[in-house]
């Protein structure tokens, strides 16, 4: 199975795998994996265990596949792993910051070990440290960092040498509510901004619901889907309408749109209302139905929008399929 | 967006730049490998560290150095014909210090990368696995040969000042110099492994305290009483089971001035070096293995 959507025809992909599997004895950590990835950020998500760390790790050259290919950034994986390890940066999921040394040390030692000189790194390194909002804290020992500051500085070593292509693994992890939307906030800047490819996972679907142009989904092992993430939110055609009052104003109005042809069903507080037959499929002549409806009965009307897709449906519409 | 003429009146504006890509130069793998070489030299002597950190090998450092000064001192000062103690002698006889060292500094290079994971932002880059524990184990060499080295030139100097013959002395410092080499990267290739595989720095230190000092304590009991017994063949096999007997026979073999229990001679010779060149390489191996299981986690 091939999967290239529509915004990558013409281009040459960032991230290209083929048949990509990774087996450790009986366990099946990445099975038959055949994606492109583009450029922007896109998100890898999938529940723990799903393939997502061990997909990167492949990429880089840590683990090697148990079959398949795979080219990043127009390198193959197997024979150029050391121009691969290069052009991107990586942000590991688990702690890996030495707790003796300070932000500001280590991001210029490892600018280094990325192949900047002694003077470039430093300024690389402050400048970095300074867009992923370390400041002060960059000259104590990481020790005694809080779980956002340790993630910052995380990222920081990982966008040190000016990379084409960054993994986050799990970036938002163990952080609060604000500190989450910061990072968020940060991911989707280094794709659009900083114009760096990204490729971010997370098990949480709705957090790259905000931040990706395009959505990879593993499930144990194998592809979901991959998409635009416009197309997992696509209007679904149905429409969504609330009314002043209790569920008896709903269901009359439900009853009354039923009647002039719509097919209605409740939804919570709301009436769900189907795509529209053929009479009423014309630009706005649903809207004005459901208008005169509610002026007829004497609702007050709420709420009148189109009814989005979510991450989650693909989850319901995949494991139908499985 | 509305334009609106430049505020002339102001003159200092801070501007944000934004992200700033780089277009400078990359250095290639060899010149990374030499940064890290460097960086972990100087990590072994705790400079670019804390000040803490500074304490222990300066003050082994110290504690080598001083029989070598009160050596040169006695020879200075007496006239001496020759030096008291041979170079490569000399080194044999501050082994506890010089395994201290090594058993002190090696976790430093070999355990924390571990311990804290960052092994695996270094695997992310260019340098390999292989590469990577090369360059630490090249660290570890270079400093504890430079560790046995200054005081053998304290006493070289001492030898020239007191004007012993210039050739013996260097014929001596040389040989020694080669059998220092070979030692420092034997040891370091042991307590690397070690410090490697026993990522708390206690049990590190032990460890390497372990087969450095204890073996070599038991070995060196052995050889003595079988060279004792008269079974010398005996007391030279046992010799090949520790670092300091290794270098200990090597250097008997070579007439550098060092006496082991029973003579080193015949095959026994090449077998030696044999062995050492062997348990280098088997350190090298096993510290490239553990690098990549764990930076593959």
């Amino acid at each position: 199975m091939t999967t290239v959507t529509g915004e990558l025809i013409g281009r040459t992909p960032v991230i290209a795998t083929a048949g990509l599997t990774k087996h450790y004895g009986s366990v099946h950590a990445l099975t038959d994996l055949t994606v492109d990835v583009g450029p922007g950020v896109t998100g890898l998500v999938g529940a723990n265990g799903a393939g997502k760390s061990t997909l990167i790790k492949i990429l880089l050259g840590l683990l090697e596949p148990t079959a398949g290919h795979a080219s990043v950034l127009g390198h193959d994986i197997e024979q150029a792993s050391q121009d691969i390890r290069r052009l991107v940066g990586y942000m590991p999921e688990h702690d890996c910051l030495p707790p003796d040394v300070s932000a500001s040390d280590f991001v210029v030692h490892m600018a280094r070990m990325s192949g900047l000189g002694a003077s470039a790194a430093r300024e690389r390194s402050a400048d970095v440290l300074r867009h992923v909002g370390l400041d002060e804290e960059r000259y104590r020992p990481m020790g005694g960092y809080s779980t956002g500051m340790k993630q910052r500085a995380k990222l920081a070593q990982a966008l040190a040498h000016d990379p084409q292509l960054v993994f986050l693994d799990e970036p938002t992890n163990g952080l609060d509510p604000a500190a989450r939307t910061d990072m968020l906030r940060l991911v989707q800047r280094i794709g659009s901004d900083f114009g760096i490819a990204v490729l971010v996972t997370s098990h949480l679907l709705g957090e790259l619901e905000q931040v990706s142009d395009h959505v990879i989904v593993l499930d144990g092992g194998r592809l979901l889907r991959s998409s635009a993430t416009t197309d997992f939110l696509r209007q679904t055609g149905s429409l969504l309408v609330e009314v002043v009052g209790t569920e008896t104003e709903r269901d009359r109005l439900g009853e009354e749109l039923a009647r002039r042809g719509l097919t209605c069903r409740p939804r919570g507080s709301m009436v769900a209302v189907d795509p529209p037959p053929a009479d009423l499929a014309a630009e706005g002549a649903a809207h004005d139905l459901i208008r005169d409806v509610a002026v007829e009965l004497g609702l007050g009307l709420m709420r009148l929008e189109p009814d989005r897709g979510h991450l989650e449906d693909v989850f319901l519409e995949g494991g139908a399929r499985v | 967006m509305s334009e609106s003429a430049p505020d002339l009146g102001r003159s200092g504006v801070i501007h944000d730049l934004g992200y700033r890509h780089y277009s400078g130069v990359r250095e290639g793998t060899p010149a990374i490998a030499r940064t890290l070489f460097v960086t972990g030299l100087r990590h072994a002597y705790g400079l670019g560290r804390s000040g803490k950190s500074k304490v222990m090998p300066f003050l082994l450092l110290g504690m080598s150095l001083l029989p070598a000064a009160i050596v040169v001192g006695v020879v200075v000062l007496t006239g001496l014909g020759d030096l008291p103690v041979s170079y490569a002698d000399y080194t044999n006889q501050t082994q506890l210090l010089v395994s201290l060292f090594a058993a002190a500094q090696a976790p430093v290079l070999f355990s924390r990368d571990l311990r804290h994971r960052s092994i695996v932002l270094y695997l992310a880059r260019p340098l390999s696995a292989p590469m990577f524990a090369l360059m630490r184990w090249l660290s570890l060499s270079l400093a504890l040969l430079l560790f046995m080295l200054v005081p053998t030139l304290v006493l070289f100097l001492g030898a020239l000042l007191a004007e012993l013959d210039t050739g013996d002395q260097v014929a001596g410092l040389l040989k020694a110099l080669v059998l220092q080499v070979l030692l420092a990267t034997l040891v370091a290739g042991i307590t690397g492994l070690i410090s490697s595989v026993s990522l708390r720095r206690g049990f590190a230190v032990v460890g390497s305290v372990m087969v450095l000092i204890v073996l070599t304590g038991v070995v060196s009991v052995v050889q003595n009483i079988a060279a004792f017994e008269d079974a010398d063949s005996a007391s030279v096999a046992v010799g090949l089971f520790s670092p300091w007997s290794l270098f200990a026979g090597l250097a008997d073999a070579w007439d550098a001035g060092v006496n082991t229990p029973a003579p080193v001679d015949g095959a026994w010779v090449p077998a030696y070096a044999l062995v050492a060149v062997l348990l280098v390489a088997g350190c090298l191996l096993g510290l490239v293995a553990r690098f990549r299981k764990v930076g593959s986690r």
